[in-house]
């Protein structure tokens, strides 16, 4: 092995360690771009969240009427 | 999910290091060198940032407008203590944003998706884009205002906003981006200055804290300064913001007590602020200016010339330029960190333009379409600028909900997961949220189709 692939090897190795001493094993990138299990919603909170989720549109869509009808 | 302190070595079989692990690991080899010190003010300093970014970029054009428009209408008696109600509610809700986003190093937009579906994770994602890009808009209007004040146009506004967004982007560091903002947000105090500078009654001042008056008005106008008071301390952006910046920054577990601080901090700031730009604003009270006429032009800021002098007048359009830029630089970045998520691509101030590019694009992308819409002729910039934050409001409980979801997921948080007190408190939170933001989307509709009178 040459001087310059061992200085480089040195490096990466230097580099590894920085990496070892302070990052948390899910805090890397690899890690966390894995996904996480989906949770199952029970029935009762699916029809809580559409049923806020419905709610949320239709007042939205009052407040943008209210803004266009505001403009004229 | 997490073991504080925990080792991955390359070498050993764990995960393969990228640009982005080696620029954070650079960043939490500094906070472990404070910790094994017990440099505890080295410590907080290096923790702080989130939290007051997110509490303080709220403290944007709009929301400042919206505290004026509050003392200019009503004087200090019901505002002065309500401002600090709501902060310490956005303290509750961005508490959780911090913990969720340090105990699982991922962001709120990802999160969503992957654990209840892809369809909430897109509704979260869409509102979030809408109420950011109406809320840029009147960031950049913000800027216009208080640029012209000083008789400049609104293609400065654009190009400053522009320029200090894509300032901020170079570099290739979270480090770098958080402290730069975190030196503009400061200057948020320039609201304080303004307060000292239009000399309030202090007897008034104090006073108005017995919370003994509740303004007269209207009951639409109430809901509208109600709604737009509410979105002005806890909007979508934040909760997409603050989490995704607690896992870009590398917070852990063992730092959630510094970033309660932190959040703590900002909450504070932004309620001083916020309340000095009140203040400001109660000193056309006496004067009868509304104060948000001639918004589109240097409304307040001229106003506060005339009644308390021009260094008043020139704070006041100083800050509302600050305002406007933290916002842009902090609610662009909710926008970029939302977009990555989602889509699955690498989102973080940490990684290369070239490794990032959705993230990056995203960034300059959505705030360089909200300042186009400025330059248009004739756009109703006044009506886009006072709705911004009312929408955010009313889009605000579904992400609300889905937030002490998961702060609730005993899978994801661990022994981290809400206590039933900040449960009982975050739901009172959504609750009057929706009821406040529903009451003025109903009632004004009504008023539109002259269902009932004004």
């Amino acid at each position: 092995m040459s001087a310059i692939e061992e200085r480089d090897l040195q490096r990466q190795e230097r580099f590894e360690d920085d990496l070892i001493m302070h990052l948390e094993r899910d805090q890397f990138v690899a890690e966390t771009s894995r996904p996480v299990p989906r949770a199952p919603l029970s029935t009762r909170a699916s029809a809580w969240l559409w049923a806020l989720r419905v709610f949320v549109v239709l007042v939205s869509a009052m407040v943008i009427y209210t803004f266009v009808a505001g403009l004229h | 999910m997490s073991t504080p302190e925990l080792v991955a070595s390359p070498l050993l079989g764990g995960p393969l290091a990228t640009e982005e692990d080696a620029a954070r690991s650079h960043d939490r080899a500094r906070v472990h060198h404070a910790r094994s010190q017990r440099r505890h003010w080295r410590l907080l300093w290096l923790l702080v940032g989130p939290g007051i970014l997110a509490m303080l970029g709220e403290n944007d054009g709009p929301s400042m407008i919206a505290y004026a428009s509050d003392g200019a209408q009503y004087g200090l008696g019901f505002f002065v203590p309500f401002i600090p109600i709501l902060f310490a509610m956005a303290y509750v809700v961005q508490e959780m944003c911090m913990r969720v986003g340090a105990v699982t190093h991922r962001g709120y937009g990802e999160l969503v998706l992957q654990r209840y579906g892809r369809a909430w994770g897109l509704f979260g994602a869409g509102d979030l884009t809408l109420t950011n890009l109406v809320t840029l808009i009147a960031e950049f209007v913000a800027i216009r205002v208080g640029l012209a004040y000083f008789q400049l146009g609104a293609g400065v506004a654009v190009a400053l906003g522009m320029a200090l967004v894509v300032f901020t982007l170079s570099g290739g560091r979270y480090w770098r981006w958080e402290r730069i903002v975190l030196g503009l947000a400061l200057f948020n105090l320039l609201f304080v200055a303004a307060a000292i500078l239009v000399k309030p009654d202090v007897g008034t001042l104090a006073s108005s804290f017995t919370f003994s008056r509740f303004p007269g008005g209207s009951f639409n106008t109430l809901l509208l300064l109600l709604a737009s008071t509410i979105g002005a301390t806890v909007t979508p952006w934040m909760i997409f913001f603050q989490q995704s910046a607690s896992a870009d920054k590398g917070m852990t577990p063992t730092d959630v007590r510094h970033g309660r601080y932190d959040t703590a901090l900002g909450a504070a700031l932004a309620a001083v602020c916020g309340i000095g730009a009140l203040i400001a604003g109660a000193a056309l009270l006496a004067h009868g200016d509304s104060g948000i006429q001639g918004f589109a032009g240097a409304g307040f800021p001229q106003a506060l010339t005339r009644v308390a002098g021009g260094a008043a007048g020139t704070v006041f359009a100083l800050g509302l330029i600050e305002a406007g830029a933290v916002a842009i630089l902090t609610i662009s970045a909710s926008t970029a960190y939302a977009a990555g998520e989602c889509v699955g691509a690498t989102h973080s101030f940490n990684s290369s333009p070239r490794g990032a590019a959705l993230f990056y694009t995203a960034n300059i992308g959505v705030a360089l379409l909200a300042a186009l819409v400025i330059l248009i002729p004739g756009a109703p910039l006044l009506s886009i600028a006072l709705n911004a934050n009312v929408l955010a409001t009313v889009l605000l409980p579904v992400s609300l909900v889905l937030m002490v979801m998961l702060a609730n997921d005993r899978g994801l948080m661990g022994r981290w997961a809400n206590r039933r007190s900040t449960n009982v408190v975050g739901i009172a939170v959504i609750a009057f949220v929706g009821m406040c933001g529903a009451a003025y989307g109903i009632d004004s509709f009504l008023q539109a189709v002259h269902v009932v009178g004004s």
